[in-house]
């Protein structure tokens, strides 16, 4: 059992990296009450974890690093949470992220920024850029965070940590605050494949207060195995355009020789409609965001911004106020694109292609192939401002994670080298529900992958 | 531009934003930039027979009947800005301060 004092030193300590929302004091009052009240018998006993500020919990506030929710307290907690608290663990605080979970650098936080953990100049990546810098700062053992389009991954290949993003429907959604509903799903960052996959496999399974969660039991825990004799490992080649940076080909080069050094069988595939991922991203996850985001209306949500005259204007003045930029432009796409004239070009069309992406994977299993191996993201963590002024640059960072968000599909991020310092992630995409499967190829990688060498 | 000032104001609108007038050319560009982008989705030819993909369970499971308690850790005379005999109170609109 850490005593909750070290817990809460340890993260007092990383305060410089903006990555943490809860005050100290608080913190530390809350830390002391959980730990005198968890159950010794939990597997996760005396684990601190933190939670993305966009899951509700009881102890802290839920803000979604936003202005329209500061002060929020939610009177129910998510079940994820509630979970993690029977098995014993410490709820950590909460991390900072991007507004609503939106964007891919923890920039878009009404909070202020996310420092990188190795280089302060850097984005820690995002949406949940705040859970990944704790974790690669050793400030905590695991993190939550979540996933629409990569923000677990994203930031988990930044930061040089372990990050899983389940199967949609995996891990219950009830008291995660929505940003797109077909998409979202609960994730984990660990330091190791061990502590990501054990918190997963805690927070997994069924839950009758969501009805898109499948009615499973919890994830059960693979054995670290000996080789990888009988994986058949696919490397989709849209994954690999020759404009992607030399080192991540050099990390996932060397990976993917170590994976056949320990006997999975490698073979090229093709996933033909992965060029399509990001503008059906862009189209749907909007459009669910704008109709999710109604809700913060100044009445049911958010405060009641003064000088309205009218009901619809005490909307439009709380929300203009209360939304940072890249929400409110997410919101206006949104609405653009289901406004009458515009529904079939944009979102039946957008919706058709989520489908042929969905179809691609299956052709790609259907021929036998376990699992696939791709890099995380195109490039290592960019810098603080880089990409601010062109929200299409911002989007092109989620390439290769959106596709498992449109999918469905179980998919992990893991650090396979570093580049001037700067850490490179390997990404495992796996069948529906066969996160084991995933999970046990991850095993094998970690314990040979060289992660602190240059590429 | 292929979206107009005029567009955005009426999209703003239906989505009760405000937007204020010095923001509006910027998010004209912006808001232009996105929607052509997007727009290559339209160059690849429309397939009909294409099932849409809905993730989750693919049937809905039906629940039993019954009313289940709440499990709200405090009630709304704590989370409302005013409650009072189980009514919310709103501000009479037009007198704000």
């Amino acid at each position: 059992m850490s005593d909750a004092k070290a817990v809460a030193d340890r993260l007092v300590k990383a305060k410089r990296l903006n990555a943490l929302l809860t005050p100290p004091k608080d913190l530390r009052k809350s830390l002391n009450a959980q730990a005198a009240a968890a159950r010794p018998t939990g597997v996760l006993y005396g684990m601190p974890v933190a939670v993305k500020d966009n899951i509700c919990t009881l102890e802290f506030t839920t803000t979604c690093g936003s202005r329209i929710l500061e002060g929020y307290r939610s009177p129910y907690e998510a079940t994820a949470v509630a979970k993690l608290k029977a098995a014993g663990a410490l709820i950590a605080g909460k991390t900072n992220c991007d507004e609503f979970a939106m964007g891919s650098s923890t920039e878009h936080s009404a909070y202020g920024r996310v420092l990188h953990p190795l280089d302060k100049a850097r984005v820690p990546g995002g949406s949940s850029g705040g859970s990944a810098a704790l974790v690669a700062a050793g400030a905590v053992p695991a993190a939550l965070g979540s996933e629409t389009g990569g923000s677990v991954r994203q930031p988990a290949s930044f930061c040089g940590v372990v990050g899983i993003k389940p199967t949609y429907g995996r891990v219950s959604r009830y008291g995660l605050v929505a940003f797109g509903s077909s998409l979202d799903q609960i994730g984990v960052f660990g330091r190791s494949v061990h502590d990501a996959a054990r918190v997963l496999s805690v927070i997994s399974g069924r839950d009758p207060r969501d009805s898109t969660c499948e009615d499973r039991d919890s994830l059960r825990l693979p054995t670290v195995p000996e080789s990888l004799q009988g994986f058949v490992i696919g490397l989709p080649r849209e994954y690999f355009p020759p404009e992607l940076d030399p080192a991540v080909r050099r990390a996932c080069d060397r990976a993917i020789r170590l994976m056949k050094e320990l006997g999975a069988a490698v073979r090229e595939v093709s996933l033909p409609h992965t060029p399509y991922a990001v503008p059906t991203y862009y189209v749907i996850a909007p459009a669910e965001a704008s109709s999710n985001l109604a809700r913060y209306d100044g009445v049911r949500y958010g405060p009641r911004f003064n000088g309205a005259v009218d009901l619809r204007g005490l909307y439009r003045s709380t929300r203009g106020q209360g939304f940072g930029p890249e929400v409110r432009r997410r919101i206006l796409v949104g609405t653009y694109v289901l406004s009458a004239g515009y529904y079939d070009a944009y979102y039946k069309r957008a919706q058709q292609m989520r489908a042929l992406i969905a179809q691609d994977f299956r052709n790609a299993f259907d021929r036998g192939v376990d699992l696939l191996f791709t890099p995380t993201v195109p490039s290592p963590a960019f810098k603080a401002g880089e990409k601010l002024g062109d929200p299409i640059a911002m989007y092109m960072s989620d390439i290769f994670t959106v596709t498992a968000n449109l999918a469905g599909l179980p998919a992990m991020s893991l650090p396979i080298g570093r580049i001037k310092g700067l850490p490179i992630g390997g990404q495992l995409i796996g069948q529906a529900f066969l996160e084991d499967e995933m999970i046990e190829a991850a095993y094998a990688l970690e314990r040979v992958v060289p992660e602190t060498d240059e590429a | 531009m292929s979206v107009s000032r005029e567009e955005v104001l009426r999209i703003a609108q239906l989505a009760e934003l405000d937007v204020q007038e010095q923001a509006l050319a910027d998010l004209v560009a912006q808001m232009s930039r996105i929607i052509d982008y997007v727009a290559q989705l339209s160059a690849v030819p429309a397939n009909g027979s294409v099932k849409p993909v809905v993730p989750g369970p693919d049937a809905i499971r039906f629940r039993t009947d019954e009313v289940t308690p709440s499990q709200l850790a405090f009630g709304p005379e704590e989370f409302a800005p005013d409650f009072k005999e189980g009514f919310f109170v709103v501000p009479k609109l037009g007198q704000f301060e």
